[in-house]
This record gives C-alpha cells, sequence and structure tokens, in this order.
C-alpha cells in the first residue's frame, strides 16, 4: 500500500544488538506532519522486520533542548498501543540556497521553522530507536506498538521525495 | 420426560448402585453469567461502581465521554480538528439540536465519536484501527481468576485467589477498569443488564454433568453445556427456580467435554468450548466460541454451584459484540467506554489463536463466572435449532452487516464505509448522524425500526418542534 522509497530516502543505520538510527531525507518539503508519520511508519515496520512486538523511541536532545518537558511513566493510568504525541523526532534542514544544515529540536521550545516549502533544498528527519520483543510495556510514553502503528499509518504515508 | 419422572430415575440410580460405582448425573441452569473480572474498589464508595480506585483500577472505572475535559483529551488526537472545533465538542451550548441538556451532549458526542479516523470522512467504530489510541486504564493487580491456558508461567499472568500461578485472563487485564463490567458482587450496569435480560427469557444455559463412578471423585466424567430453548422459571422470591427441568439442544451453542472429578469439584479437559456469549440485545445471542477451553464447576452446600469457562476468545467477536448491540456512539457515551480504546487493549494484550499468516495473535485469554442452580437437564423430543425471533430479524441483519464491515476492515486494512442497513449512523431519538460526526435532526427514527415515542419526547411536551 505504501510505494517504495526513492534511492537516499529512507536509511536504517544499527547502533547496536537492537538498536537503530532511522533517517528520512528529501528535498521537496510537504508539511511537518505527513514526513514525521512516514518515518514512524518505517520505524514500525523495521521493529517488524526484525522480529519484534513494539519499540521504544530515544529522544534526541541537545545541551539545553529541555523546555518540553520529558515525558514520565504514569503506571496508574491509562494504557496505550502509541502515543503519536510522543512521536518526536528531530530534524536538519537547508534553507534559501546555503550548504548549511541547521537543527531544529522538538525539545528546545521554538515553533517549526519549516512553513515555506519552496525555500527548503534539503530536509532530514531522524528517530532513533529500540526493538523489543515480547509484552508492551504500555505505561511508557516513549513505547509504540509495531503493528498497531503500522496499522494506522499504512493508508497514510508516502515516501518524500 | 417430566420433571418428576426424571428426579425419581436420578434419584434411583444413585440410591440402588450405591455410591461406589453408579452412574450419576447433575444438571444446573445459569442463574447469573458475568466476565471474571475482580472487583478491587471499596463497596461503600459515594458514587457506586463508576469511579472508585481499588487494587484492580488505581483512578477507578473509565470515564470516556463522562465528562468534556475526558471528550476535549479524545478529540484532540484527531488531527483535522482544530483546537477550537474540540472545545466546542467538548462543551456543547445548550441552544443546539434538543431542550435537553443532556440530550446536547449526548447526541454532540456520541456524533464526534463516531468519526475519528484520520480524515472525516471514516466511520470510526467500524475502522477503529484508522484513530489514534485513546488509551485504556487497565488492570494493575496481580489476583485473577480463569485457567492456566498454556501451561506456562509468565510475567503478565495472574495468580488465582488460591494461589495458583500462570492464570491466563489478559480480557480482566484489558478490559477490567471498563465501567459498564466493573463493579461488586457483579453490579456493573452491563453485568446487570445482560442478566437481568437473560433472567427475563433473551437466552438459556444449561450444563449437564454426568459420570459412572461416585459424584466426588470420578475420573470419567462428561460435561455438555450449551443454549436451552426453554426460558428460565423463577420461584416465588423472583430467585431462579430449583428442580425445573430444561432441554438441552445440540445446537451450534453446545459443547461436550471429557472431565474428572476430585473432591466435587468438575474439571474438564481442555478443548474448545461452544455456547451462548453474554448479550442484553437479542441481536448479539451468538455463540461464544472458546478455543483450547475449560470449565469447572465447584459446588456450594446449598446445592447450588460457582462455574467457571474460560478459553482464548477471538478479538474480533468480543469487539464486535461489545460495539454493535446498539451503535459505537451510543453505547460509548451511555456507558462510558471508548470502543477504540478497547480495540486497542484487546489487540495489545492478545495472547492466543497466533495466526501465522499474519504474525500477530487473533485470541485473547478470558474467563467467565457462572452461578448455578440445580436444575433437570433433558433431551428435547425430537431434534431442533435454537429458534429465531421473526421481529428481531431486521436488527439482527442489521448487527450482522455492520460486525462484517468491521471484520473486513481490521484485517484488510481497507477503510470500510458503513453498510446500507447498518444501525452506525442511523437516528436515536431523532438525531442522525453525519459525515464528520456531525449530529443532524433525521427523519424520527431510532435505530432502523423508528421511534416515534422519543421522537415526541424530543419536541418537548405541547408537542411544538
Amino acid at each position: 500500500m505504501v510505494p517504495p522509497a526513492g534511492p537516499g530516502v529512507f536509511t536504517a543505520k544499527p547502533l547496536g544488538r537492537d538498536s537503530f538510527k532511522l533517517i528520512v531525507a528529501g528535498h521537496a518539503f510537504t508539511s511537518r506532519g505527513e514526513i514525521e508519520k512516514y518515518l514512524a511508519y518505517r520505524c514500525a515496520r523495521l521493529t517488524v522486520e526484525k522480529g519484534g512486538q513494539w519499540f521504544t523511541l530515544k529522544e534526541d536532545r541537545g545541551t539545553g533542548e529541555m523546555a518540553v518537558p520529558v515525558p514520565v511513566r504514569d503506571p496508574e493510568g491509562a494504557r496505550y498501543s502509541f502515543r503519536m504525541n510522543y512521536f518526536r523526532p528531530v530534524w536538519r534542514y537547508k534553507v534559501n540556497g546555503s550548504e548549511e544544515w541547521r537543527r531544529w529540536s522538538p525539545f528546545a521550545g521554538a515553533p517549526f521553522p519549516l512553513a515555506d516549502s519552496k525555500s527548503v533544498s534539503d530536509f532530514e528527519v531522524s528517530a532513533e530507536i529500540v526493538v523489543r520483543k515480547g509484552p508492551m510495556d504500555d505505561a511508557d510514553p516513549l513505547a509504540f506498538e509495531a503493528w498497531a502503528l503500522s496499522d494506522l499509518l499504512v493508508n497514510q504515508v508516502s515516501p518524500p521525495k | 420426560m417430566s420433571k418428576s419422572t426424571l428426579k425419581f430415575c436420578c434419584i434411583a440410580l444413585l440410591t440402588v448402585a450405591g455410591a461406589q460405582a453408579a452412574p450419576w448425573v447433575k444438571g444446573y441452569v445459569v442463574a447469573f453469567y458475568e466476565p471474571a473480572y475482580r472487583f478491587g474498589g471499596r463497596a461503600d464508595y459515594s458514587r457506586g461502581t463508576e469511579i472508585e480506585p481499588g487494587v484492580d483500577c488505581p483512578r477507578g472505572s473509565t470515564v470516556h465521554f463522562a465528562v468534556p475535559k475526558q471528550v476535549a483529551q479524545s478529540l484532540s488526537l484527531v488531527r483535522w480538528r482544530s483546537p477550537k472545533e474540540v472545545e466546542e465538542i467538548a462543551n456543547p451550548p445548550a441552544t443546539g439540536l434538543s431542550r435537553d441538556p443532556a440530550g446536547v451532549y449526548f447526541h454532540t458526542w456520541r456524533a464526534a465519536s463516531a468519526f475519528r479516523g484520520y480524515n472525516r470522512e471514516i466511520e470510526t467504530y467500524i475502522n477503529p484501527f484508522a484513530a489514534e489510541d485513546p488509551g485504556q486504564p487497565q488492570v494493575t493487580s496481580r489476583i485473577g481468576e480463569g485457567f492456566n491456558l498454556d501451561g506456562k508461567v509468565k510475567p503478565g499472568d495472574f495468580v488465582s485467589p488460591d494461589g495458583e500461578k500462570g492464570i491466563d485472563n489478559q480480557l480482566y487485564r484489558a478490559w477490567g477498569c471498563d465501567a459498564p463490567w466493573r463493579g461488586a458482587n457483579g453490579n456493573g450496569t452491563l453485568v446487570l443488564r445482560s442478566n437481568d435480560k437473560m433472567v427475563e427469557g433473551l437466552y438459556t444455559i444449561v450444563l449437564r454433568i454426568s459420570g459412572n463412578k461416585d459424584p466426588m471423585n470420578d475420573d470419567d466424567v462428561t460435561v455438555e453445556i450449551g443454549y436451552s430453548p426453554d426460558q428460565i422459571v423463577k420461584d416465588a422470591r423472583g430467585n431462579v427456580g430449583v428442580d425445573y427441568s430444561y432441554r438441552l439442544l445440540h445446537s451450534q451453542q453446545y459443547s461436550k467435554l471429557k472431565a474428572r472429578v476430585k473432591d466435587g469439584v468438575v474439571e474438564t479437559e481442555q478443548a474448545d468450548i461452544h455456547m451462548p456469549q453474554i448479550a442484553w440485545f437479542e441481536n448479539q445471542t451468538r455463540d461464544a466460541f472458546f478455543r483450547q477451553g475449560k470449565i469447572r464447576v465447584a459446588p456450594n452446600a446449598d446445592g447450588t454451584a460457582a462455574g467457571l469457562v474460560g478459553g482464548y476468545r477471538d478479538f474480533r467477536d468480543l469487539y464486535t459484540q461489545n460495539a454493535f448491540a446498539q451503535s459505537g456512539g451510543v453505547q460509548g457515551v451511555r456507558e462510558h467506554e471508548d470502543h477504540v480504546a478497547l480495540y486497542y487493549a484487546l489487540r495489545r494484550n492478545a495472547d492466543g489463536m497466533f495466526n501465522p499468516k499474519t504474525g500477530r495473535y487473533d485470541g485473547i485469554s478470558s474467563a467467565y463466572r457462572m452461578k448455578l442452580v440445580p436444575v433437570f437437564v433433558v433431551e428435547p423430543e425430537r431434534p431442533m435449532d435454537i429458534p429465531s425471533r421473526v421481529s428481531e430479524a431486521r436488527r439482527r441483519q442489521a448487527f450482522d452487516l455492520t460486525a462484517g464491515a468491521t471484520i473486513k476492515a481490521v484485517d484488510t486494512l481497507v477503510v470500510q464505509a458503513v453498510p446500507s442497513g447498518s444501525g452506525e449512523l442511523t437516528a436515536t431519538d431523532g438525531i442522525e448522524i453525519g459525515v464528520g460526526g456531525v449530529p443532524i435532526r433525521g427523519r424520527g427514527g431510532r435505530g432502523s425500526r423508528g421511534n416515534p415515542v422519543a421522537d415526541e419526547k424530543a419536541k418537548g411536551p405541547s408537542g411544538r418542534p
């Protein structure tokens, strides 16, 4: 249902036995939501391909990027298969013909900078995940059940260009 | 066969052959039937079973579609709705569709709840996978009733009240905090409702236990369970009567299992079990199919018995049974439950019926309690099937259409439209649901049949619009 990605659009780099860094890159920026959903879908599919049932997202917080609180476990609260509000990957982008990569973190407190798609020449959005097996830790806000997330997104996403 | 003849035969058999090695038979009718959830709250809490916390559910029962804050939280996950829109739906003005303020909330919320997919065209209850997970409080305690169905002791398993480890009852884990099923001594709203309906004649379940040795210790026992066409008979005090006769049909909702008795407690082999499922409307009366199921019957001193049936049930059966007796929105707002949250909780906790094609579990371990009253269980004079009620055919078809579309949706992940004839978006109290979750004054129907009385009521005492 999801078209294949073009060359260089998606990469998954192993960081350890069950850890991976996934990057979605492109030149034609559409919207933050669309591209992040595609990355989330790829995280879910990679988890399934590696024999896992769920994954945890490792938040990429740079120095001082604490304007947004770190999500905390609530063992007595509601349990979830996934919480898209906590799927918060970090962006890199180039604008206005510049060769310089700029970083945008969802944790720094600044608004998302890419409103004008025409000015964006390159972008990368990345997530570091740990693939997990067995019963899901559904009290962890950064835990995502792979099949449930994939089911939600399979009809919604397509790779950027 | 008459009641007195049967009674005589049983007494004669037991008396003549003695207790050592003689055929024996016991019959029971199910007088109370509920999911084996273990309530951990305070029975004296001022708001009854609605929200009290307990060791099972530390924050109490679910409050989905009960308060504006919760509604706003759920609808904030719908990406095509603006924050302003969410706020307006969560707190609808009392000058809207109905003069009854409760009706304003009810109709606005049930309509909005039915459209929470990733675009505004998708009906949510038929396509629950297409909406974000609103979250479901789950049971956090360790004690639970049921059976060790897989023979293993795993970290998420329960410990039985008797101390047996490895109890598989993930349905309790997933749905044990769901408001209509949670309460002390079976007083959850849907527990009460379904049992009222059963005792009033919606359906009847009977058990027959027969052996060849000693009724207290016998390794050659047969347990039969299934649907009876005979309505439950009550005594002068309104309790389920003792010693009446009931026919047991060898229908789709019938099972025969090998069992043994030890110190009076009957326990069956592990096998597939067919029997009636819990229902509170006729259109839900169907087979409860327990895979790798078991039945246990423990006698009480007064002649009654405590029954437990467990096994893996298909998540699609459980979801559709709970959601579509009326419609997902009506059920959700009235009972303070959210079927999207229940859907995700079922799939997240599924632990049986592994599907090698998909690599996922299609079943969830479950257990149900039964209070059993001694009766005579007899064969029908001639073979017969479960009778159908012509007057309910239309509602039954509506249920089948809706459930069929849902199963197709979750199996294929292809979004399904609301089938023609489904009750999902039809009028309740004269108000239909439009695409995008818009409540609209309809043609005055209720469900698939119409309800002119409710429409007149909605117009006010003078009958003016």
